[in-house]
């Protein structure tokens, strides 16, 4: 009965992870008063255009797993920057810092994005106009002002 | 599950939906094809509406421009119908429930039965009305049907990435 | 020059913060923009299509092209309408993407070529045989237009 509920729970929050599959701006979907960070196992990817997707699983302090949305920008900047198709794979562990989607839906805007081995790639959607944004592939680390890229 | 969604599934889940879905390149084109192949399909069909309304190339009669835009409006259908169903193909599970994706289905059977009207009433005596400047209003009707059932479609179509 | 001033003051324009806080401003703009390019690249084939003497042969291409010229004209006002509204949004991509100025360069070469040396085909055949270079004229329009496009769909995938 238990693992019942948690099923249907589980299914509930992840029909409340809808991303805009379309080109948006930043402003348009996503909170930048809102930052906040994810520690979570990939439980899929979408390489997709506009826009990338992936999701973790992130288990809270009290032992609940809820899946979250990320959003990143689409194939072409992401492999520029040094992010391959097939980099993240099913199950690994990554640290994503971004922003909560303004609908409060488990959505955010992934901005940096830590691998497993440690390595940090800028998520941002080139010219989406958020944090860290300025029109090139290379943006800005949400924060500090570096350049993304390693 | 109802057999329809079962059939998206299943084409969502075949090699080749998932090889379209996956590829670097395959998606992207195909979806340029699809957008760009609007103008041989659509931009056809509204000259021919334009002139039965009378707003453009009004000496020319009625027949001449419907036997003129014919063939390339059905090439524009064979273009527009094959990219649009390999973007099925790779999105299918995911089109099934999209409510835009939905209503664009429903505009398209509309469309389909716009002619099929047209073509059985008033174009049957098209050669006394040919040549005459602005159609008769059954057939301005169903130009205005049609511009503004292809408008319907074109603005389904581009919402369905927006669900 | 640069014309990043430019870029800058339309990202930070009224209509920018319109485009870029608004759910739906980006979807019903494009929508606009692709609606006219329906009308925009019928008139396009249908001219040359004439000029290359594929269709309408009976016909006047002075006829065909006064009519459909201004449904060209009308609609790519309306694209370009639109389109500085869809800049608006995302400006300074727009300024970085090789696929945004390929598509302005066409766009300048597609118009320039449409007022002077693709006019004149129009005037010189009106309603004789297609020659080389009426024929050469219309291969030329049809390609830039589509570069046109081609490179405006490139600005979202690049």
């Amino acid at each position: 009965m238990k693992t019942r509920l948690s099923l249907l729970l589980a299914g509930t929050l992840s029909l409340g992870v809808m991303p805009a599959y379309a080109h948006h701006s930043f402003a348009a979907e996503f909170d930048g008063t809102k930052p906040v960070r994810l520690v979570g196992k990939i439980t899929r990817v979408e390489w997709t255009n506009p826009h990338s997707y992936f999701y973790v699983d992130v288990t809270d302090a009290k032992g609940v797993t809820t899946n979250w949305g990320c959003e990143g920008a689409g194939p072409g900047a992401l492999s520029r920057r040094g992010w391959k198709k097939g980099d993240l794979k099913i199950g690994d562990t990554i640290v994503v810092d971004g922003y909560r989607a303004k609908d409060g839906s488990h959505l955010i805007d992934a901005r940096r994005v830590t691998f497993p081995d440690g390595r940090t790639v800028y998520g941002g959607s080139p010219g989406d106009g958020g944090p860290g944004d300025n029109g090139t592939d290379k943006g800005n680390l949400p924060g500090t002002g570096n350049p993304a890229t390693q | 599950m109802p057999l329809l969604q079962h059939i998206c599934q299943l084409l969502y889940d075949s090699h080749v939906g998932t090889a379209i879905r996956e590829s670097d390149n395959a998606f992207p084109i195909i979806e340029s094809v699809h957008v760009l192949g609007i103008t041989l399909l659509v931009g056809t069909i509204a000259l021919l509406d334009l002139r039965m309304l009378g707003l453009v190339l009004r000496p020319i009669p009625i027949t001449r421009i419907a036997r003129t835009v014919f063939p390339l409006t059905w090439s524009g259908f064979v273009v527009m119908f094959t990219s649009g169903f390999l973007l099925f193909w790779a999105e299918a599970a995911k089109n099934y429930s999209n409510p835009a994706f939905r209503v664009k289905l429903i505009l398209l059977a509309l469309v389909g039965i716009n002619p099929l009207i047209f073509h059985t009433t008033i174009y049957r005596r098209v050669h006394e009305w040919e040549a005459l400047t602005i159609s008769p209003w059954r057939a301005r009707a169903a130009a205005i049907a049609s511009l503004t059932l292809w408008s319907g479609i074109i603005i389904a179509g581009r919402a369905i990435a927006y669900f | 020059m640069s014309p990043l001033p430019w870029f800058t003051a339309l990202a930070h324009s009224g209509l920018g913060h319109l485009m870029q806080n608004s759910k739906w401003g980006f979807a019903i703009v494009e929508t606009v923009h692709l609606l006219a390019l329906a009308i925009l690249g019928g008139a396009v084939l249908i001219v040359d299509l004439r000029l290359l003497g594929i269709i309408l042969r009976r016909e006047s291409i002075r006829v065909i092209s006064r009519d459909l010229s201004r449904l060209l004209l009308g609609s790519l006002v309306v694209m370009i309408l639109s389109g500085i509204a869809l800049l608006s949004e995302e400006a300074l991509k727009c300024y970085y993407s090789p696929a945004f100025r390929w598509k302005m360069v066409l766009l300048a070469a597609a118009g320039l070529f449409y007022f002077t040396l693709h006019r004149r085909a129009l005037v010189n055949t009106d309603t004789g045989e297609p020659t080389r270079w009426s024929r050469a004229a219309a291969i030329v329009s049809l390609s830039l237009w589509l570069g046109v496009g081609v490179a405006g769909r490139a600005i979202g995938l690049l």
